[in-house]
């Protein structure tokens, strides 16, 4: 096909994309400036582990649902030591039906300023994306989802079925203020979150799958701790330094490959995702659902970072902190590794299989608190996959909707653990690779947030009805 | 009894001192004045930040006036909040006079640390004093103070004039030891009172005395590896921990080109002496047949020696990430490096790369910049001579030999500006047992009187000399 027909129905495409329901046209064009006005606040807001920033920022929101309309008593800030979390109730007219939960988290992992391109507390469009940190991860969905509850709000809608709000506050840190919630807020129908599930695009813009995240990776940090005795740094002796035997016990995890696994879920994602790709690694998701053995398939995929964790448990090293001043050897070297497990297997073999990875008993292995949770899978409802499915269909007719397995460790494994069916419908869609969530330069295709703003609606109307 | 007698005879000491040809006070006529000088010296929290040093500085500066030392051979510097002080002993010929410098900062002290004793106040205990400073080095800053007010009062006037130099910031950023080098290099050759010269074994029995004739440089260099970040859920093999941790084996695995000079083979030799057992054997055929591969590689083996015979480079510090979940962006290390006279900071960067044989990680010099500098080897005879006359009136027989330490201070500043320096203090001490920039810092009480009789008989030996 000639680039220019290409180009053409690629604009067709995003045009039918923006088209929202005849009614609400005008709502979502009007609802754009305040959203965005909002967005640029939440982004400024520095909600990062240390800042205490979380509780000033759920009192934001807090002010613009009162203005809204909301009831000063269904708003409810519970301060969970230095941060918060946001709980929003909006009232149904049946009392007898259990409440739909809606998950979010309003902290952002640090970005040190320094490093970044563009300042990253500050909302910056360039070239059809948005940068800042949490534009991706997750601030546009918060911001969505708080917009959506106004317009509910302004337009006096009343659901059948009540709706909760319930936004955690230390998400990508210590997750104190989603186990508060899940605590008080798990008699519910189901958890509807987020920050999980989602749209994937090809590299060239077309839309591939749309995933229900219907259960996740257990998430679990150990601790690697070498000690030495330290001394004067003229007098090096190598082989006892703890930096360099915490380096090379680090290799060996770089080495080391979990065993492949695999679960009805994921084996329906993969053969959704490879169907609607061409390429050797559609060609390794088809070849891996169609037989889960096939070693070659298997490799395939582990080589490919964003598909590894779907057949793997997977361990890498995200810190290292060691020394204590230039000129004096080490006493101490350690460094986090971060391990996403597949479901049904158990952090005490995991922690096993790291020893004997690394082989090196001087090299001491701890699970950091707080205890790993696991998260059993949520059974699809078909009321969930139905509703979601209308509503992505009326973007993208026709494209296929599957269930995932992410790999953890969102909220909604406080949620399943507590007995909650929850799942994941992230209204946006990137590109793989895309967004750098959590890394240098967050990025989210800006079509997402008129989109994102049709879709919370729409879907809650349904759901709540 | 007796107060009036004691005046007498204290004012005829005194009438006594001020006539040339009959002096001498003895060193324990000395002490008194010395150790009240010290305990004061010691309470003087003369640490970065207190800006104290100028204190310290004119507290010298009157008790040498006191002695007879004119004002205009009374010199204060200032830089910055500190400052160095320096007294002219003129002498009458027409030779260059020669320095002997120490320094009257010392490293901070958390009193929480300090097992019995506050750091700063001097206390005995046992056979030690207790304090910061006493060891590093205000013992021997006053010692130098107390021999030029004794040699003043005694009338003594040397041949060639000597230049006392007492910098300010020594522990820290070196500026007044650059500063009092930059004035006063005309000299022909320095003393650096802080070094650690002389050794005791484990029962006290003398060692060897080391004249410390070159100092290994000292460099920092940071490695850093960077990679895109990203979520950890998506483990990418471009990550900077990973890309580091390999860089630190191989930095680990690389051993810097054997050397040596005549200071390292003359104390290989004088170790191998008294030594026994393989190590010994090594620094034996070592001295023979220099650069001996064999040898080298048992040297190279043991941590206490292998910095006499190599650059060391060792990494000490470690850091990366910015949170468990997520992909590092940047990881890195620094890297201690002790580098051999006759290197460069450049050329150790450059091999430091070629070991890490990565391009994509960056290995930089971390601030301040080093000053690396020359040896001061061979010893000049007189200088050889005088110290070693000095070290066997207290220990006849002594072995006394060049040495190069792996620690760094003032003298290569004038080292830098020309001037041959060596590191010789009197203070004798056990392995690890003064605590210098420790908890507990502590000198043998011994050590004290000797200090001054050492510089009573240095000082005017090679003041005499034309």
């Amino acid at each position: 096909m000639p680039f220019a027909r290409l180009l053409i129905a690629a604009c067709l495409v995003l045009i039918t994309a923006w088209m929202p329901p005849a009614h609400s046209e005008t709502t979502t064009q009007r609802a754009m400036p305040e959203t965005m006005a909002m967005l640029r606040y939440a982004i400024a807001t520095q909600t990062v582990e240390g800042k205490d920033q979380v509780p000033a920022f759920a009192q934001y929101l807090a002010g613009k649902l009162e203005s809204a309309g909301f009831a000063k008593s269904d708003i409810e800030i519970i301060p969970v030591e230095h941060t918060a979390a946001l709980v929003v109730h909006y009232r149904g007219s049946d009392k007898n039906l259990k409440p739909i939960l809606l998950s979010a988290h309003m902290d952002v992992v640090a970005a040190n300023p320094a490093d970044w391109q563009r300042d990253p507390f500050k909302l910056i469009e360039e070239n059809g994306y948005l940068y800042g940190r949490g534009v991706a991860d997750m601030k546009t969905n918060v911001i969505a989802i708080i917009e959506t509850m106004m317009r509910f709000k302004r337009e006096h809608y009343v659901p059948k079925r009540s709706m909760i709000l319930v936004f955690s506050g230390d998400e990508e840190t210590d997750m104190a203020s989603t186990r508060e919630l899940a605590k008080r807020y798990h008699d519910a129908e189901f958890l509807l979150n987020a920050d999980a599930g989602g749209g994937t695009l090809s590299a060239q813009g077309k839309p591939v799958v749309y995933e229900i995240q219907a259960a996740e990776k257990t998430y679990a940090d150990f601790k690697l701790t070498v000690t030495s005795a330290g001394g004067h740094s003229s007098e090096p002796d190598v082989p006892k330094n703890a930096i360099y035997r915490l380096a090379r016990a680090l290799d060996r995890v770089a080495a080391y490959q979990f065993p492949v696994q695999h679960s009805e879920i994921t084996l329906a994602s993969l053969k959704a995702t490879g169907e609607h790709n061409t390429g050797p690694i559609a060609q390794a998701m088809r070849a891996f659902a169609a037989n889960p053995n096939d070693a070659k398939a298997a490799a395939v995929l582990s080589a490919d970072p964003a598909y590894v964790g779907q057949i793997r448990t997977t361990c890498v090293a995200t810190m290292l902190d060691g020394g204590h001043a230039l000129n004096a050897l080490p006493q101490r070297a350690d460094a986090n590794v971060n391990c996403r497990i597949f479901p049904g297997t158990h952090i005490a073999s995991i922690q096993a299989t790291l020893t004997k990875a690394i082989d090196d008993p001087s090299v001491k292995i701890t699970v950091r608190p707080p205890p790993p949770v696991e998260s059993p899978a949520s059974p699809l409802r078909k009321d969930v996959v139905d509703a979601v499915s209308a509503v992505v269909h009326q973007r993208y007719p026709g494209l296929d909707i599957v269930p995932g397995m992410s790999a953890g460790a969102s909220d909604s494994m406080y949620f399943r653990n507590a007995g909650v069916p929850s799942y994941g419908v992230d209204p946006t869609f990137s590109k793989p690779n895309d967004t750098f969530a959590h890394g240098l330069n967050e990025k989210l295709l800006a079509s997402n947030v008129p989109w994102a703003l049709d879709f919370w609606q729409a879907l809650l109307t349904k759901l709540s009805q | 009894m007796s107060t009036h007698r004691t005046l007498l005879a204290g004012l005829l000491i005194l009438a006594l001192g001020c006539s040339p040809l009959l002096a001498a006070e003895t060193t324990a006529q000395a002490m008194p004045e010395y150790m009240g000088m010290l305990t004061h010296a010691i309470s003087v929290e003369t640490v970065q930040g207190k800006d104290q040093v100028p204190a310290l500085a004119r507290y010298f500066a009157n008790k040498l006036e006191a002695a007879g030392f004119a004002k205009s051979d009374i010199e204060t510097i200032p830089v910055g909040n500190t400052e160095a002080l320096v007294v002219r002993y003129r002498g009458k010929g027409k030779g260059k006079p020669f320095i002997v410098h120490g320094h009257m900062d010392v490293v901070p002290a958390n009193a929480e640390g300090w097992s019995d004793h506050e750091p700063f106040k001097m206390v005995k205990d046992g056979p030690y004093y207790y304090g910061r400073g006493v060891a590093d080095m205000k013992d021997q800053t006053v010692a130098l103070v107390e021999t030029f007010m004794r040699l003043k009062r005694e009338g003594f006037v040397p041949q060639r004039g000597i230049i006392l130099a007492l910098t300010g910031d020594e522990e820290t950023d070196e500026f007044t030891a650059e500063e009092v080098a930059k004035r006063y290099h005309d000299a022909e050759f320095a003393l650096d009172a802080d070094g650690w010269s002389g050794e005791y074994d484990a029962n006290l029995k003398p060692v060897l005395f080391g004249v410390v004739a070159a100092e290994k440089g000292y460099a920092d260099f940071l490695i850093t590896a960077t990679s895109p970040g990203g979520h950890s859920s998506e483990p990418n093999p471009d990550n900077a921990i990973y890309k580091l941790s390999v860089a630190m084996q191989k930095i680990a695995a690389y051993k810097f080109p054997v050397k040596y000079n005549g200071i390292t083979l003359a104390s290989f030799k004088a170790s191998s002496a008294r030594m026994q057992g393989p190590l010994a054997d090594a620094l034996h055929r070592f001295a023979e047949h220099p650069g001996d591969a064999k040898a080298a590689a048992v040297i190279s083996a043991d941590p206490a020696y292998v910095g006499q015979i190599r650059t060391t480079c060792v990494a000490t510090e470690f850091a990366s990430g910015h949170a468990r979940n997520a992909l590092p962006e940047k990881a890195t290390a620094n890297v201690n490096c002790r580098i051999f006279p006759g290197g460069t900071v450049t050329a150790v960067q450059q091999q430091l790369q070629r070991a890490v044989a990565d391009p994509s990680i960056k290995v930089s010099v971390q601030d301040p910049a080093p000053v690396l500098g020359p040896i001061s080897y061979p010893v000049l005879p007189q200088v050889m001579t005088a110290v070693t006359q000095a070290v066997r009136q207290r220990f006849p027989g002594l072995e006394v030999i060049p040495v190069m330490i792996p620690a760094s201070s003032d003298s290569r500043h004038f080292r830098n500006h020309g001037v041959p320096t060596y590191g010789v203090s009197p203070a004798f001490a056990k392995p690890g047992d003064v605590h210098a920039h420790g908890y507990n810092e502590r000198i043998l009480a011994t050590e004290l009187p000797a200090s001054l009789d050492f510089w009573y008989e240095l000082l005017p030996a090679l003041a005499r000399a034309k």
